[in-house]
């Protein structure tokens, strides 16, 4: 299986706040992977380093085969990005829209408006294809906005809280989706998300992140059997009240006979 | 499991991308009225509070120079500088107001096809600008830019370089600092209206802002322009001074960017606009 990204030793601080302590990360084709932990834990700063929107301190990361920072626009042309908190430009009307998406991603104009009319299409929003972006509930900006990442056919698409706050109903459609994608396309996933029952739906992996660091990866169901619970929503907690410091890493990790790999 | 060899190969220009961008914000301003106010409502303000103030001073003494032809001249011509720094300015910071800047930074798009998109955005702008001033100069002065002659082209190509630089310096200035840094968009041209002497002599300027204003660029041009209105042959003297200091003015501007741009990212301040 080769990787879609390859990370190594990263490390970010903000002033004197470490928010990144040297994580290793591989993302093999096709993978489904969550990226979890407490607020506070390094997720977006992480993500946002894996796309080279943040500079890393140390480290170095090869994204779909390009090493950042120098690759970054090579890369971007086969990872996607959505993110539940971020706008489509909102004086623009949706098929406005992912047509420059779709023109960023190197598409003529022909091309991209076929792409954008089958993605919308794909995911049940034709209807929608004419309303202003500002125009867009929670829910439907979601779902443009991954239609949006899947015009380029990413190999890799990343997710930060795609589902938060979004209803139940929106959120099994938006959670299908992807699951389709990741199907159909071979699309490997990377997903943050605080809602663990979403992770053990979506994801054949987690990465589970405290106090910059990486302390437990592996499948869903054996990162909860090693620190001795039922489901990852323990873990979760587990990590979550734990007062992160060095001593206190020390408890949560490293797991037992190791880390716990897929 | 392994990672592939990294690839080596060299970023590619994309001109469809910068087209791209040009749509972009061709769509923002049809969406948009209140940007009509740059390249409609401020031309035309200014060419009627100018184009008063000469016909008044020509009234008073018609043997002053300060009439009507030399402050629409003046003003006409600082249109240029301003519709080619602000079109870029605003460009940019329409990604900020909303909140679309990581929506680009996560894209293949390029930081230099972004600004080759947004100047090339801007050429459409000023013509429109200036295709507003110029027919409202003529409609209600009979005054028209032509008088300036051929000499006219070098001077707009240098204001046009020296608007880009500005633009990037705020663009610059707004990466490090926020959305707080916006009003020097404008600031930044009328502080240059001010002591680049768009209308008068560096002279008529107050002594202690006169080593300032003769060591700006676009003082060299606006004297230059002058000196065309008046009849006088092609000023090559201060229009060689002009151009070496917009091309100094424009690589410090493009240093100070790309500094900028690298701390941006490195500080992680996109988080501002998301």
């Amino acid at each position: 299986m080769g990787t879609v990204l390859h990370a190594q030793g990263l490390v970010k601080s903000f002033a004197k706040v470490r928010a990144v302590d040297g994580i290793d990360l591989s993302i093999g084709m096709g993978e489904r992977v969550g990226l979890l932990g407490p607020n506070g834990a390094g997720k977006t700063t992480t993500l946002l380093m894996l796309l080279g929107a943040i500079t890393p301190d140390e480290g170095s990361i090869s994204l779909a085969g390009h090493e950042l920072p120098r690759g970054r626009s090579a890369a971007m042309s086969e990872v996607a990005f959505v993110a539940g908190y971020l706008p489509l430009p909102e004086r623009l009307r949706v098929r406005e829209a992912l047509s420059l998406f779709a023109g960023f991603y190197g598409m003529d104009r022909r091309t991209g408006d076929a792409a954008v009319a089958a993605g919308l299409e794909r995911f049940g929003v034709t209807h929608l294809a004419d309303r202003m972006c500002m125009e867009l509930s929670s829910g439907q900006r979601t779902l443009v906005g991954i239609v949006k990442a899947v015009l380029c056919k990413p190999i890799l698409l990343v997710l930060d809280e795609p589902t938060a706050s979004l209803d139940p109903d929106v959120a099994y459609r938006v959670r299908q989706g992807l699951l389709d994608v990741a199907a159909e396309d071979g699309t490997s996933l990377l997903v943050t998300s605080h809602n663990m029952i979403e992770v053990e739906r979506l994801c054949t992996r987690v990465v589970f992140l405290a106090g910059g660091r990486v302390v437990a990866d592996g499948s869903p169901t054996e990162v909860a059997q090693a620190f001795g619970h039922g489901d990852l929503e323990g873990v979760f907690l587990h990590l979550a009240g734990t007062v992160i410091g060095e001593d206190q890493l020390m408890e949560v990790g490293p797991l037992p006979d190791e880390e716990v790999r897929s | 499991m392994t990672a592939p060899a990294a690839s080596t190969s060299r970023p590619t220009f994309s001109w469809l991308r910068v087209r791209t961008v040009v749509r972009r914000h061709n769509y923002v301003l049809w969406r948009s009225p209140e940007r009509w106010f740059d390249i409609i409502i401020f031309p035309l303000f200014d060419v009627l509070l100018w184009g008063s103030l000469g016909a008044f001073v020509a009234q008073e003494n018609d043997v002053s120079r300060a009439s009507t032809p030399y402050l629409l001249a003046g003003i006409m011509v600082f249109h240029i500088l301003f519709q080619s720094q602000i079109a870029v300015s605003t460009g940019f910071m329409e990604e900020t107001w909303s909140r679309n800047l990581l929506n680009m930074m996560t894209t293949p798009l390029r930081e230099i096809e972004y600004v080759v998109g947004l100047a090339a955005y801007g050429f459409i702008k000023l013509a429109a600008a200036m295709t507003m001033v110029s027919v409202t100069a003529f409609a209600l002065y009979r005054f028209g830019l032509g008088e300036v002659g051929w000499g006219l082209v070098p001077i707009a190509g240098l204001l046009v370089v020296i608007g880009w630089s500005m633009a990037m310096m705020v663009v610059g200035m707004l990466l490090r600092f926020g959305q707080s840094a916006q009003i020097l968009a404008w600031a930044t041209t009328f502080l240059i209206l001010a002591i680049s002497g768009v209308f008068n002599p560096v002279e008529a300027i107050p002594g202690v802002l006169q080593p300032i204003a003769r060591n700006l660029p676009t003082t060299h041009v606006f004297t230059a322009a002058r000196a065309l209105l008046d009849g006088r042959p092609m000023p090559w003297g201060e229009l060689g001074q002009g151009a070496i200091g917009a091309v100094v003015f424009a690589a410090l501007a493009v240093a100070f960017v790309t500094h900028m741009l690298a701390t941006f990212r490195k500080r992680g301040y996109v988080t501002r606009y998301s």
